[in-house]
């Protein structure tokens, strides 16, 4: 474990970098509290679920935390932003740090001078991509917050998921990379209610994302009723819980293992499509595909059925963002499929970010066999990536987020 | 019985009308492709013919040389297996016995499923059945249409894009039965309690109770349709705010005052 910098004012300091994951199958994240957990107090899932791990070269939040006796309360900085630190979820992911890193140390378990758990802490933290792209950006917030927490206080990592799980459910699975499940565990105390690697990023090589942000001016409705929505008001959900994601868990594993890109990625499909079918059978029903979601599903099906195998595959979050899976091979062609069918802005920033992609040209046969009316600007960019690993600390001081001061550095804006 | 009209040709001739029916406990799903036999029972409610009606007259004589059909001002293919087979069946039933309306059901639900549903006023269910051979599968009226005189219905006709090509409900619910996972569940478990309890909501003309049944059905019809594989989406954008619309006037409201049930844009002959 690293030592924190210590300097004149003895403020120990740590910054590191967590990565944002996606589920390919999905656990129940509503924005409200209740949804799809068996005990509120403890974020418990009421399903194991299993995501993909995305690069940090191209989407990462960096976290970095101060800590010193000098240090009046705890403070919070997001993305350039002074937030309210009393907020529950933040609250109780400090609480848990602390008391795991007092448990420690009154087992004598502790090796060395890490920080009193006692001293106030100033957290500072970024994300390299923006809050408009939709990413749940709380599940890498959260993973890099904790780990960050336990670097500076000596706690190990496995004990983390209990932790990251107080502040956002999905974030425990940020805490691995490549391929990460959150088992359901059985416990009420959710003790083994844990995260853990499946396969390292390594594995799958080939393997390739692209997030498809789709524009901002169109918005789904119907997300926000302004009212309670309980996912626990949907019959099937229980179903779907106890019966068709064991069985899709165990599947899924094994064609991860295997790299049998058809079958990940018709399961992805499909646990995607369930998803949203159970927000849908929710009361109010909750809608999060818009109908540029709605197209960009049209277009993955049409485009494996021109080639008679599933060569893409979608998956769709709690917004009308695009998550797509394929293989290195097929990624030139299907990112052009996507900029002919939602063509771009003209003059507009870059439209694949992130990894590059090399060009190709279409068949006419194969747009002829699409057959579908191109949607001007309803992509706004791709972010093209893979996976990639679990959290890591910046050891270059210059990367730190807040200064001398314990105070956020100028630069520490969001992009 | 009617008899018919008789002139000079000896073409005999019936003219009737028949209405639409709504379903609040949506049919979506086959046990038996043939015999169109549903895998779960199904309620709806007959809409008024003042202003939804078809109308079909049918002649009949020894010198037309063969069956034709014109539907909508334009002739139409008689081979249709669904048309057959509801010619057949009626031809049979004449031959032994003047045909009652009860005999209807299991004619009617051969063209289409939920047309029996239309042989009746108000209120009417096409029970499940459990027999294979779907002689126990027909629909009956549960209340007349005087059962509930304050019920009003409203259909709201949404523009649809000429992109937005839906897909058939014949074909769109055996993709359903093939694929989703979540269907078997809904006709086995979840559909059997919501009759009762919908049956019983309008014997009690509960409206809130049965405001709140019919839009759950209807969206975990439209959830069934995105849990096939490939997903079917029926609802658009527009049907998205039209829902948003009925749940916050409700809310205003504190009660269930105006329900909606989303019902597919197309279906077949």
């Amino acid at each position: 474990m690293n030592m924190p910098e210590n300097d004149k004012e003895n403020l120990a300091m740590v910054t590191c970098t967590g990565p944002v994951n996606i589920a390919v199958i999905k656990y129940f994240v509503i924005d409200i509290e209740s949804g799809g957990k068996r005990d509120e107090d403890l974020i418990l899932p009421i399903n194991s679920s299993l995501s993909v791990t995305l690069h940090q070269d191209q989407l990462k939040t960096t976290t970095t935390i101060a800590c010193s006796r000098n240090l009046q309360q705890d403070r919070i900085w997001l993305n350039g932003k002074e937030e309210d630190i009393s907020n529950p979820r933040l609250q109780s992911c400090l609480q848990e740090i602390r008391r795991f890193a007092r448990k420690r140390r009154n087992t004598g378990d502790s090796t060395s001078d890490v920080s009193s758990v006692s001293h106030k802490v100033h957290i500072c933290s970024v994300n390299n991509f923006p809050t408009a792209a939709g990413l749940a950006s709380s599940a890498s917030g959260y993973a890099c917050l904790v780990y960050t927490l336990a670097q500076l206080f000596g706690v190990e990592r496995e004990q983390l998921s209990a932790v990251a799980r107080q502040g956002s459910g999905s974030a425990c699975r940020s805490l691995y990379g490549g391929f990460v499940q959150w088992k359901l565990g059985e416990r009420s105390d959710g003790k083994d209610s844990l995260a853990e690697q499946v396969e390292s990023e390594s594995h799958w090589p080939e393997l390739r994302v692209l997030v498809l942000v789709v524009s901002a001016e169109q918005k789904s409705v119907g997300s926000t009723f302004g009212m309670h929505t309980s996912v626990e008001t949907s019959q099937l959900l229980k179903y779907r819980a106890d019966v068709v994601v064991p069985s899709r868990m165990e599947e899924m594993i094994r064609v991860i293992r295997e790299r049998d890109f058809p079958a990940f990625g018709e399961l992805t499909m499909k646990d995607s499509n369930q998803f949203h079918a159970i927000c849908l059978d929710t009361y109010p029903p909750i809608f999060y595909l818009n109908h540029i979601s709605h197209r960009i599903i049209s277009l993955v099906h049409r485009y494996n059925q021109y080639y008679g195998e599933t060569r893409v595959a979608y998956t769709f979050d709690a917004g009308p963002n695009a998550v797509i899976y394929t293989l290195e091979d097929h990624l030139p062609e299907f990112v052009q499929v996507v900029r002919h069918f939602f063509p771009p802005e003209v003059n507009g920033a870059e439209f694949v970010k992130g990894l590059s992609v090399c060009s190709t040209d279409l068949s006419e046969e194969l747009k002829r066999n699409i057959n579908m009316e191109p949607m001007p600007k309803g992509i706004h960019y791709i972010i093209s990536t893979k996976a990639g690993p679990g959290p890591c600390v910046v050891k270059d001081p210059n990367h730190h987020l807040l200064g001398a001061d314990g105070l956020p550095k100028k630069s520490a804006v969001s992009h | 019985m009617n008899m018919p009209e008789n002139d000079k040709e000896n073409l005999a001739m019936v003219t009737c009308t028949g209405p639409v029916n709504i379903a609040v406990i949506k049919y979506w799903g086959k046990r038996d492709e043939d015999l169109i036999l549903p895998i779960n029972s199904s309620l709806s409610v007959t809409l008024h013919q003042d202003q939804l009606k078809t109308t079909t007259t049918i002649a009949c004589s020894r010198n037309l040389q063969q069956d034709r059909i014109w539907l909508n001002g334009k002739e139409e293919d008689i081979s249709n297996p669904r048309l057959q087979s509801c010619l057949q069946e009626m031809y049979t039933l004449a031959q032994l016995f003047g045909v009652e309306r009860e005999q209807l059901s299991a004619v009617a639900r051969q063209g289409s499923g939920s047309a029996c549903r239309s042989l009746y006023g108000g209120f009417v269910q096409w029970k499940l059945g459990e027999r294979s051979d779907g002689k126990d599968s027909l629909a009956e009226q549960v209340e007349s249409e005087s059962h509930w005189p304050e019920l009003r219905v409203l259909v709201l006709v949404v523009s649809v894009s000429a992109e937005q090509k839906s897909v058939g409900s014949t074909f769109g619910m055996h993709t359903s039965v093939e694929t989703s996972q979540l269907l078997k569940y809904r006709a086995d478990v979840v559909v059997p309690s919501r009759m009762e309890e919908m049956i019983r909501v309008i014997r009690e003309r509960d409206f809130p109770a049965f405001g709140e049944l019919t839009m759950k059905d209807s969206n975990q019809f439209h959830a069934i349709c995105l849990d096939t594989y490939p997903p079917i989406f029926y609802l658009n954008h527009i049907s998205h705010r039209i829902i948003s619309l009925v749940h916050r006037y409700n809310q205003y409201y504190g009660e269930t005052r105006v329900s909606a049930s989303n019902t597919i844009k197309y279906s077949e002959i």
